[in-house]
């Protein structure tokens, strides 16, 4: 994972990247524009820019939920840019730890199946899963509710059955969108500790948030400024040192 | 191996989910699958059922045609016929219809002589003197007379004759003596008033059934204004009108179907927003397309094999248990006084593959679409969302 | 004819096929105009969620094909009892001039079918995709034999008249008739038993040996080995595997084994002749395709599933074909 903390070698390469929706018609939208950067191995980078600045793009682009209309992005020196639907789905599954600024749980499904549906396709035994999910509930205090329903979860809860959910395939890098937005400043803080924690571990901590508890924290090494889709600030203090 | 079970697991859940829904549809499927199940079952067990009284009946029957209708035949044909080798034994029938304009019902009046084969199946004893009878199961149903009772009858020349009832048909494959009524051979002729020396038509036993249409094609030969019908010939006859009819109804009942497919079309295109969203969801956190694909097709093959085995046991109960009142009008052909369904139980294999393919597979088509749509969404839609 | 209920599943299953295939073929079209691998346009984006369109619709019409292709036989056999002299589907076929060739298209199909998405499955595991002109092409190439598919049915379904009188197996497969199957009936058992355990060591050996070893040759070889069995098999079943199973020294007949009172053992007869055929074919079949190393792994790793399936296939065949001739009372030889 991130043990070699001190490689040079960048994780993630983004070379010129645009991003356009409804390319050619009328509602395009021109999301990203040229944008060059580099993510090294253990950092913690956060993305901040008004709504619309393009934040959400360059995440999923990274998070390899989408191609880039133009320009390359490399994922440890492989050129994910244009690679098959299929490809990149296992390349989520495997390298990144989602967490989104809804949750996005499941809804009328378990906490435990929460965490092991999206697993499905990895095809591991049911009770490695099974084991792991527990193992993951445990750390984050939620032993006890893994048979309880998502809705009936408070929003804290719910963040962090989300986090567990990210760590159920042990990913490298994780990548978080606006995780504070629905949490007070006390419960954001708390988040921000276990994103920390999670880096101690090694993993990579891409955020993109524009909360000031957030892009001001201490904890954070990094911060890239996004206006209109173009950089506009990056604040590269010697790649995550 | 282990992935597929899982996406099995998470299809059952998903159609859990959605319970309301899913077993609307497949309530209406199964209703869809009940309906054409019962066509071919009741088809099915008619044919079986004739093709049971068929192979009883003689080999050959010869009528008398002249100017292209049917007449009486002479009795002493019989014996040109008897002539003949490998001819068992001849024997002319008197028979003709009847109707009864109070009761409505047409009823086929036979004499003694010409019915030997389905003695054993009485109940009661044969009539033995001019004004006894022995009536099928739907006539006594129809006019009520039990054994001990009078049947009245008006002949040709509105004449009332009575006759004692002395038994009753309860043949196991009743299609053949429903609607029969036997009188002793004289009396019949003289309700028919028909001259002595003429019959309605003869029945000829065959010893090899391999001779029977050189017999046949000899006697029409001899005896050039005979008609000889081969037991053969009534077979096909009763197959292709079953399928015929059967295949009629289907064609009625798949336009049902297209509209239960219209609906399915119209539920599964309209992907609730909830279910949008946990595909989206399943695809940013690294489910591929073809597993949602995978996921979809196995909800379609579970509801349509539920619905399936449902609409199955519904269609065995409609025709078996209730004796198919629903299709009752449609099936009535030949007869007002159609039998009542003690019908052979039964489903062949055939069936059940005719019946999977006209409904699973369109259903599964018709699913590709809206499983295809559902499962193209952009996972980034979620992170833009 | 057309209205018996077994037909008109039959035409509309194939019409819902030909309607399947004239959506992919719209979208194959479009494929083949507007893809460009490169771009990361919102049309190329289309396209490539379009092939899973493709992918589905076509695994649905080849399960459907399969499905169709044994319920045509299946109602062969029912509706012989309407023809004068047809004791098996073999009369049936009979009945029409286009029976057989109906009876040929549709397994063609299936063959056809299976190669195209084992070739998908090729393309698609790999990262460029290399094979997608080659595929669509193929695809648009599939739709006027599925056209040809109905047309033929439909032909042969509404040419049918009951009553008709036919010759069935007793004649067609007689050892006193003339032309190809007469011989074929006609070889002495003891010749054509020989060719037939050549045949199946041959494949068997060229399997297990494909299994261990990468050499290309073996790929080629198994591939005219297994176009081998599949012809002499079928023509064993006719002259000595069928008395077998029937049990009777005189009664060759390739259908009759799809009956009930044969408890149906001709359905995992065949199906197990066209795994052990197919799945031994695709391995020589999509070689000429590789070119690029990415289709060179993707094959390496989609082989050994192949040859597996095809083992199997030819175990169910051998299991299912010979069995009573090992252990059924009938001895064919030292007469």
């Amino acid at each position: 994972m991130g043990a070699d903390m001190d490689n040079h070698e960048p994780l993630i390469r983004i070379e010129e990247v645009s991003k356009i929706y409804h390319q050619g018609k009328p509602d395009e939208v021109r999301a990203l524009q040229d944008i060059s950067l580099e993510f090294f191995p253990g950092e913690v980078v956060v993305l901040t820019g008004p709504s619309g600045s393009g934040k959400s793009t360059l995440l999923a682009l990274i998070g390899c939920m989408a191609r880039p209309t133009q320009g390359t992005i490399y994922l440890q020196e492989r050129r994910v840019s244009r690679l098959p639907e299929s490809f990149l789905a296992r390349i989520r599954r495997e390298t990144y730890g989602f967490v989104f600024q809804q949750y996005h749980l499941l809804r009328d499904v378990s906490v435990l199946d929460n965490l092991m549906f999206p697993l499905y396709p990895a095809a591991l035994p049911y009770k490695t899963m099974r084991e792991r999910a527990l193992l993951l509930l445990n750390k984050f205090d939620l032993s006890d509710r893994h048979k309880t329903n998502v809705r009936q979860l408070s929003g804290g809860e719910q963040q962090r059955v989300a986090l567990a959910r990210a760590l159920m395939a042990d990913p490298p890098i994780i990548i978080a969108d606006e995780p504070t937005a629905h949490l007070d400043a006390e419960l954001s803080l708390e988040l921000l500790k276990i994103l920390t924690e999670l880096n101690a571990e090694g993993r990579t901590i891409i955020i993109a948030s524009h909360d000031p508890v957030v892009y001001q924290s201490p904890l954070i090494n990094r911060r890239i400024g996004l206006r209109h889709g173009k950089l506009v600030d990056d604040n590269n203090a010697g790649a995550g040192q | 191996m282990i992935f597929n079970f899982k996406l099995l697991e998470y299809s059952l859940s998903s159609l859990w989910r959605r319970k309301e829904k899913n077993i609307a549809l497949m309530i209406v499927y199964a209703l869809v699958i009940a309906t054409l199940g019962s066509v071919l079952l009741l088809t099915h067990a008619l044919k079986t059922e004739a093709l049971m009284t068929l192979s009883a009946a003689p080999e050959i029957v010869v009528q008398r045609t002249q100017g292209g209708r049917h007449e009486l035949i002479p009795v002493h044909y019989a014996e040109t016929i008897a002539g003949f080798p490998g001819v068992g034994k001849v024997t002319p029938r008197v028979w003709g219809y009847y109707y009864d304009s109070l009761v409505k019902a047409n009823l086929t009046l036979i004499g003694l002589g010409g019915y030997h084969e389905q003695l054993e199946l009485l109940e009661g004893r044969l009539p033995q003197a001019a004004d006894e009878c022995v009536i099928g199961a739907g006539v006594a149903d129809a006019f009520g007379p039990q054994i001990g009772n009078l049947l009245v009858l008006e002949d040709s020349s509105k004449r009332r004759s009575e006759f004692y009832v002395t038994g009753i048909f309860r043949s196991r494959s009743n299609l053949l003596t429903n609607d029969l009524v036997v009188l002793q051979e004289d009396a019949l002729r003289d309700f028919f008033a028909m001259p002595d020396g003429l019959a309605t038509d003869l029945t000829v036993q065959v010893y090899n059934s391999r001779e029977i249409s050189t017999i046949a094609k000899k006697i029409a030969y001899f005896l050039p204004d005979s008609r000889p019908i081969t037991r053969e010939e009534l077979l096909h006859t009763y197959d292709s009108l079953f399928n015929w009819r059967s295949g009629m109804m289907l064609a009625v009942f798949v336009s049902a179907l297209m509209a239960f497919l219209i609906l399915a079309w119209d539920r599964a295109t309209g992907i609730s927003a909830e279910e949008k969203r946990e595909i989206g969801i399943l695809k940013a956190l690294g489910w591929e397309t073809s597993h949602i694909l995978g996921a979809k097709l196995r909800e379609a093959l579970l509801i349509s094999l539920s619905a399936f085995i449902a609409g199955l046991l519904l269609a065995w109960f409609h025709v078996f248990v209730l004796g198919a009142p629903l299709l009752m009008p449609l099936l009535k052909g030949w007869s007002v006084l159609f039998p009542t369904f003690d019908l052979t139980r039964g489903v062949n294999l055939y069936q059940l593959a005719v019946l999977g393919c006209v409904t699973i597979l369109p259903y599964l088509a018709c699913t590709v679409i809206p499983a295809w749509k559902a499962a193209g969404s952009d996972p980034d839609d979620v992170m833009r969302g | 004819m057309i209205l018996h209920p077994g037909i008109l599943a039959l035409l509309s299953g194939s019409a819902l096929i030909l309607l399947m295939l004239l959506v992919a073929g719209g979208v194959a079209l479009r494929i083949l105009r507007h893809w460009n691998a490169d771009s990361g346009s919102t049309t190329q984006l289309q396209l490539e969620r379009q092939t899973w369109l493709v992918t589905t619709l076509l695994k649905y019409a080849f399960g459907f094909q399969i499905i169709t292709l044994f319920l045509f036989l299946f109602t062969l056999d029912e509706i012989h009892p309407l023809f004068v002299g047809a004791m098996c589907a073999t009369g049936s076929l009979n009945a029409n001039l286009v029976g057989w060739l109906v009876l040929l298209v549709k397994i063609g199909l299936v063959f056809a079918a299976a190669f195209w998405l084992a070739v998908n499955t090729l393309d698609q595991g790999t990262e460029d995709t290399p094979l997608v002109r080659f595929k669509y092409v193929t695809l648009l190439l599939l739709i006027p034999l599925v056209a040809l598919d109905l047309w033929l049915q439909w032909e042969y379904f509404s040419g049918l008249r009951p009553q008709m009188i036919t010759s069935c197996c007793g004649s067609l497969f007689s050892a006193e008739g003339e032309g190809v199957i007469s011989t074929l009936t006609g070889l002495p058992v003891e010749q054509g038993m020989s060719l037939f355990f050549a045949v199946v060591l041959l494949y068997a050996g060229l399997l297990l040996a494909s299994l261990r070893r990468r050499a290309v040759l073996l790929r080629h070889g198994l591939f005219v080995a297994s176009v081998l069995l599949f012809f002499v098999s079928l023509a064993a079943l006719v002259s000595f595997l069928s008395l077998y199973i029937y049990q009777m020294p005189s009664h060759q007949c390739p259908f009759d084994m799809l009956q009930g009172h044969y408890y149906y053992i001709g359905y995992p007869i065949y199906l197990g002749l066209f795994m052990a055929t197919l799945f031994a074919m695709l391995p020589g079949l999509c070689r000429p395709l590789v070119k690029t190393a990415s289709l060179e792994r993707q094959l390496e790793s989609c082989e050994p599933v192949w040859l597996r399936l095809a083992l199997f296939g030819l175990i169910l065949f051998l299991v299912t074909s010979c069995w009573q001739m090992v252990f059924g009372p009938l001895i064919l030889l030292g007469y």
